[in-house]
């Protein structure tokens, strides 16, 4: 009798294959769908490529070197073809290469949403799993109101907020940008990974690594807020059923104390469902940082697609669009084969 | 697999959406409390004094907090907001002063200039021993080489130097333009865009990319140090500047882009920026009653038009246009909405530019004179329907058109609004004026400061429809303002008033609503000195001529 392992292998192999080619589906159609939404909404990218008050001629000049005066099957396949060299076009309104752009601004924005994560963690499952095990204690009530605040409460207003609360009230935490204009100046951040905190870390500029830690904390928890929500309450919740497993009524008889019991025993089975929120809260902040980064004038993706929006250039927004689903494509297929791998219960049909 | 090709597809739709809702909510002013947030005095210092700065002996650092990132940092090429950067970087032949000044140019890279008797051969002399950022000598042959690059790449405001047919160097220090059409180049030469001089051995070997990464070779008294994109820019000294440095001017100048408008209003307060613009309105109060700040309100060379469509009845009839004219309620509007941020225009020419008169006659809100007018075009009960067209997300434009609208149905016309992004509107205005919309409102400014920006642009016959779009065409008003644009390089009294004669022609046609002109605000710490707000380079603050005390 064959040992069921290779199977299951085969399975999994079949499952990635398959979710790749899902993957690869999603990406075309959404390429597809935001490139023709970008030539049927009333714009005119040549105009917009010559800057205001144009004239005729430089305008028929711009169509003809934007390739605007060539039949939409080609435009379309040329850009593909583009993207395949992971070309994502220029900017008509700055004329630079959008990938440029993009490198320039994407670790700002991964920063901000991995600090923004790793405060979900610090604070979301220790709350979680204190609210599950003394359920209906102040703590918990107080705890339920902090996760519902956090999901619903909208991130502008709570930005604001806090801005008002510790820079122009207690004056402890600074109001927006990356780093102090006194730092940028005299301590400025080498540029390595485009992490402050780890770039900083790294030259040993701690000045600037304590100015920018500083800079990160009301945006990455502004940012936070709905995935330290999320996961308490998924950790809260999963934390109740699990606490109610006989292994658990028998880890206590025991002997083992609560803290093991817990943070241990009870949470390892509690966690799956909470690493899949948070995996999904990434993807989500990504595109929840365009307003975050706007308050707190932050130089991300949100910030440059806020401009881009503005300014109707829609080059770079069909660009940023198609750089996210990449993001939530692949971490959403990340997640399944994690929680497969994780989660025997989980079948991969 | 269901459920993750759901969850991609709600992955997608949700950014859809929320690019969207970014868009509709895409303001000139982003989202912000009406009240003035109770911002504790915590450090009203200039940031010069921050501690950090302190340790330096004290250098002066003036800290612009801009609203927008600066999209293109090419000499070549800049027309748009990079403008307040590239003023400080770049220089051009001539400079247009603010308002009230003695003359109307100054020299800077050119001495002295004089033209033909037709105006098609303008001669620059320049300026001796100034050197470019990159150490390269400034002279005719880098004149010649980068208005030559600006026209070839022919972007932006390129087409100022349309005119130009050939640039002859007649010695190093002398340069001739050849025109094929007699043209203003003096005033050419003076636009913040396009006109910029830079070192052509710099552009060559280093190519556009090398700018836009925050590099500069021009021969401004600032120069670029660092960039780091939508964040912030760092300029320091020209310490070869050509003008020299005097007792307390700014060491280093550093832009911080930040685009919410209270927390820009914040960084003022709190000290650590010196200067910003466009605070929110509903601050400013409480913002002029400090001692520690000060807001500049001064106008703008921008202003808000409702161009009227003179080819498709009823507003084909010169009564009606005029009866339209009398019926918003102009005060009131600048009054209520504007609080102070405007003045009623006098025709197309804003105020304090040259070509400005306020002896034109200005209509008022008069709606007997409108009833009367309209009478007499045979409409007494109105009875007919009129389409708006304005930019989306501009409140004020959006509250004129509610506020005419209730005007109008006073007078039994039905104003209908259309609120659409400027490409659309724009598409709709080039169609056949038949099909096109009734009153398009939109605003104006200038490239180069010449009323003939305006009132070529907007109101001169076309063939193909660009900017004339309220399709007005007469030859007379034509012939006037192309022989005040050729007499305006050499007799710009006479061609003054041959512009301000044109104006009275379109006022008297009612060919369009003058709404208003725009003012600019401008919030500074109070030790900011020396600044004086120069519409014809928006939001640009010279640094260079300001001193802290």
């Amino acid at each position: 009798m064959a040992s069921p392992r290779p199977c299951i292998s085969m399975h999994r192999w079949e499952y990635i294959l398959r979710r790749l080619a899902m993957a690869a589906l999603v990406l075309v159609s959404v390429s597809v769908i935001t490139f023709f939404i970008a030539r049927v909404v009333p714009s005119d990218p040549a105009a917009a490529w010559v800057g205001p008050h144009p004239t005729q001629e430089q305008i028929a000049q711009a169509r003809q070197r934007l390739g605007l005066d060539r039949p939409l099957y080609e435009q379309y396949l040329g850009y593909m073809r583009d993207l395949l060299r992971g070309d994502l076009g220029t900017s008509v309104r700055s004329h630079q290469p959008i990938v440029a752009d993009i490198k320039a601004y994407l670790p700002a924005t991964m920063e901000l949403v991995a600090v923004g994560m790793v405060m979900a963690v610090a604070l979301g499952i220790p709350l979680g799993v204190l609210s599950g095990a003394h359920k209906g204690s102040l703590l918990d009530h107080f705890t339920r109101l902090f996760s519902i605040a956090g999901v619903s409460m909208p991130t502008f207003w709570l930005g604001l907020l806090l801005q008002l609360l510790f820079f122009g009230r207690l004056g402890i935490l600074p109001l927006g940008s990356r780093v102090s204009t006194e730092v940028a100046l005299y301590h400025p951040v080498a540029h390595i990974t485009g992490f402050y905190l780890v770039d900083t870390a790294i030259t040993g500029n701690w000045v600037a690594f304590k100015d920018a830690l500083l800079h990160i904390i009301l945006p990455a928890f502004t940012l936070g807020t709905y995935a330290i929500g999320l996961t308490i309450r998924m950790t809260r919740s999963t934390m109740i059923e699990v606490l109610g497993e006989k292994y658990i009524l028998a880890a206590r008889v025991a002997g083992i104390p609560e803290r093991v019991v817990l943070f241990v025993l009870a949470l390892k089975n509690a966690i799956i469902p909470t690493i899949i929120v948070l995996g999904l809260s990434f993807v989500y902040s990504l595109t929840g940082a365009l307003l975050v980064e706007m308050i707190f004038s932050w130089p991300g993706l949100g910030t440059y697609v806020t401009q881009a929006v503005i300014s109707i250039d829609f080059p770079v927004i069909v660009s940023v669009t198609l750089v996210v689903t990449v993001f939530y494509v692949f971490i959403n297929l990340f997640l399944d084969l994690v929680q497969a791998l994780l989660d025997p219960r989980v079948t991969l049909q | 697999m269901k459920r993750e090709r759901c969850s991609s597809y709600l992955a997608v739709g949700l950014l859809i959406v929320v690019l969207f809702a970014t868009q509709c909510g895409a303001p000139t002013q982003p989202p912000a409390p009406t009240q003035a947030p109770a911002v504790e005095e915590k450090a009203t210092e200039a940031p010069t004094e921050a501690p950090v700065a302190e340790a330096t002996a004290a250098p002066r650092i003036f800290v612009y907090a801009h609203p927008t990132s600066f999209p293109e940092l090419n000499p070549a090429t800049s027309y748009s907001n990079d403008s307040v950067i590239m003023s400080n970087c770049y220089e051009g032949l001539t400079f247009y002063n603010p308002p009230g000044s003695a003359e109307i140019l100054e020299p800077v890279l050119a001495t002295a200039w004089e033209t033909n008797a037709e105006v098609t051969e303008w001669t620059f002399h320049l300026r001796e021993g100034v050197t470019f950022h990159d150490g390269e000598p400034f002279n005719a042959a880098a004149v010649k080489y980068s208005i030559e690059k600006t026209m070839e790449l022919g972007v932006g405001a390129a087409y100022i130097w349309a005119p130009v047919e050939a640039i002859e160097v007649v010695d190093d220090y002398t340069i001739k333009f050849k025109l094929s059409y007699p043209a203003p180049l003096d005033l050419a030469a003076s636009c913040g865009y396009a006109a910029w001089i830079y070192s052509p051995k710099a552009y060559e070997e280093n190519g556009p990319d090398w700018f836009n990464e925050g590099h500069c070779a021009g021969t401004g008294p600032y120069t670029i140090e660092s960039y780091e994109r939508g964040a912030r820019l760092v300029m320091a000294r020209n310490e070869n500047y050509w003008g020299g440095w005097r007792e307390g001017q700014y060491d280093k100048v550093v832009f911080e882009i930040v685009e919410d408008p209270v927390v820009r209003q914040q960084m003022i307060e709190a000290g650590t920026a010196s200067f910003t613009y466009e605070p929110p309105p509903d601050n400013l109060p409480a913002l002029a009653a400090r001692d520690d700040l000060v807001v500049y309100t001064n106008p703008s060379y921008q202003n808000l038009l409702g161009l009227l469509n003179t080819r498709k009845p009823p507003l084909d009839n010169k009564q009606v246009r005029q009866a339209l004219s009398y019926s918003f309620p102009y005060a009131q509007f600048i009054e209520g909405v504007m609080t102070g941020r405007a003045t009623q225009s006098y025709g197309p020419v804003p105020t304090g530019m040259w070509g400005h008169s306020e002896d034109l006659f200005q209509y008022t809100y008069d709606l007997d004179k409108a009833k009367e007018l309209l009478t007499q075009a045979g409409y007494p009960d109105g009875g007919f329907k009129l389409l708006l067209t304005y930019a989306t997300g501009d409140l004020d434009e959006q509250q004129l058109g509610e506020l005419w609208k209730a005007e109008l149905a006073k007078l039994g016309i039905e104003l209908e609004l259309q609120g659409m992004n400027w490409e659309a509107q724009w598409d709709l205005s080039k169609s056949d004026p038949k099909n096109a919309q009734d009153v398009l409102v939109m605003y104006w400014w200038p490239d180069y400061i010449s009323p003939y920006t305006f009132l070529y642009s907007m109101f001169h016959s076309e063939e193909e429809i660009l900017f004339n779009l309220g399709y007005y065409s007469n030859p007379t008003y034509d012939k006037l303002i192309d022989d005040a644009n050729v007499l305006s390089g050499s007799e710009r009294a006479q061609a003054t008033e041959m512009f301000i004669q044109a104006q009275e022609i379109l006022v008297d046609d009612a060919v369009s609503l003058f709404f208003y002109d725009l003012a600019n605000t401008h919030l500074a710490r109070a030790n900011v000195k020396g600044y004086v707000d120069n519409p014809a380079y928006p939001h640009v603050v010279f640094i260079y001529q300001l001193t802290q005390e």
